[in-house]
């Protein structure tokens, strides 16, 4: 009888330790969050050894992207959740100290908000609608990336549905020709047309 | 019987020793020059749809409910506010840079068209909160006006 009374008063005093306890973890992560220097995300193995003076990783974050925009073609959020997260750890390799002052601060402009609709995308794999609600806006920071840092020199095409968005249409880039629409999936695959191509 | 009189001693014991870990309060009283109101020129219908909807969680000072002064009401709450300020401060609107900017116009827009916001839990205790039709419109409409006219000037 008493253990039963015991155990009660155990619990409730654990819950309420749990509680400030996470208080100051939330804490310790925020600090963590502000000093992105200290940040050091290992890329899977599969991709290529990162040498000690890195290049900007055009190339890595592209293909992230393309990962990311295939998967919602094929109405896969749970694929796209993973690009979208690998195209956090990638941004996370990049040394800002390395690049030139001029594009340092377009990468940090666009960086900033590519990671938060990367982080969005990486967090809804069950919301596909979601993923795609942020998939117009980083597709804009895509573009911009490009612009800045070249297309790794691989062609791309920017492609646009007028439907997406709500109506408002909305952009993508591809490595293929043929259009392949990431907004609808396979319901109107082939809905949108190549507007540019990035040679 | 006599167990049972102990676990309901017990709980209220454990109920009157809680209320004595309470959360710092959200309230600074001050308007910074980053403030929402202060960067955009925002409509009044638009405005208080927002101060009843949004700002208890997504801004520096919460109109705290009578409720919040009992534990564990206020951690919970206190939670809340942290994540919600986290996403968006409509109190530090202003220090994003152009370009979040735009996206946190349009993901509120999203937001409130796909129901997301506000949280359900919200909705219950806080019945200007439970958006009509024409004011879901109304905000989204707005944000996504202002999302569209600061692209273009960039």
């Amino acid at each position: 009888m008493t253990n039963i009374i015991l155990g009660i008063a155990i619990a409730t005093a654990s819950l309420t330790a749990c509680n400030s306890h996470n208080a100051t973890d939330t804490k310790q992560t925020e600090i963590k969050n502000d000093s992105p220097a200290t940040n050091t995300v290992q890329k899977s193995p599969d991709t290529t050894i990162i040498p000690a003076t890195v290049a900007f990783p055009v190339n890595e974050i592209i293909a992230d992207y393309l990962q990311l925009k295939n998967a919602l073609t094929k109405d896969n959020g749970k694929d796209a959740a993973k690009a979208g997260n690998a195209i956090i750890a990638t941004l996370a390799t990049v040394d800002m100290k390395s690049l030139p002052a001029e594009q340092m601060k377009s990468y940090m402009d666009i960086a900033d908000d590519l990671k938060e609709h990367a982080e969005h995308i990486g967090a809804n794999g069950d919301k596909i609608e979601h993923q795609r609600e942020h998939f117009v806006m980083l597709s804009k920071d895509i573009t911009d990336l490009i612009k800045a840092f070249g297309n790794g020199g691989q062609t791309l095409y920017k492609d646009f549905c007028p439907m997406a968005n709500n109506g408002k249409g909305a952009i993508w880039i591809s490595e293929l020709k043929e259009i392949k629409n990431p907004y609808y999936g396979k319901s109107m695959s082939t809905c949108g047309s190549v507007k540019e191509t990035l040679k | 019987m006599k167990l049972f009189k102990k676990i309901i001693l017990i709980l209220v014991i454990v109920f009157v020793a809680i209320q004595f870990v309470r959360p710092a309060r959200n309230k600074s009283g001050q308007v910074l020059p980053t403030d929402f109101t202060k960067v955009y020129t925002v409509p009044n219908n638009v405005q208080s749809i927002l101060q009843n909807a949004c700002y208890d969680c997504h801004t520096n000072n919460t109109n705290y409910p009578w409720y919040s002064n009992v534990q564990p009401i206020a951690w919970m709450l206190a939670r809340h506010i942290k994540n919600g300020k986290d996403k968006i401060n409509f109190s530090e609107f202003g220090s994003n840079s152009t370009r979040k900017q735009i996206s946190k116009l349009k993901e509120i827009a999203n937001q409130i068209k796909d129901d997301e916001m506000p949280l359900f839990s919200y909705k219950m205790m806080h019945s200007k909160a439970n958006l009509s039709k024409e004011e879901k419109n109304l905000i989204m409409d707005w944000m996504n006006k202002t999302a569209d006219s600061l692209s273009a000037n960039n």
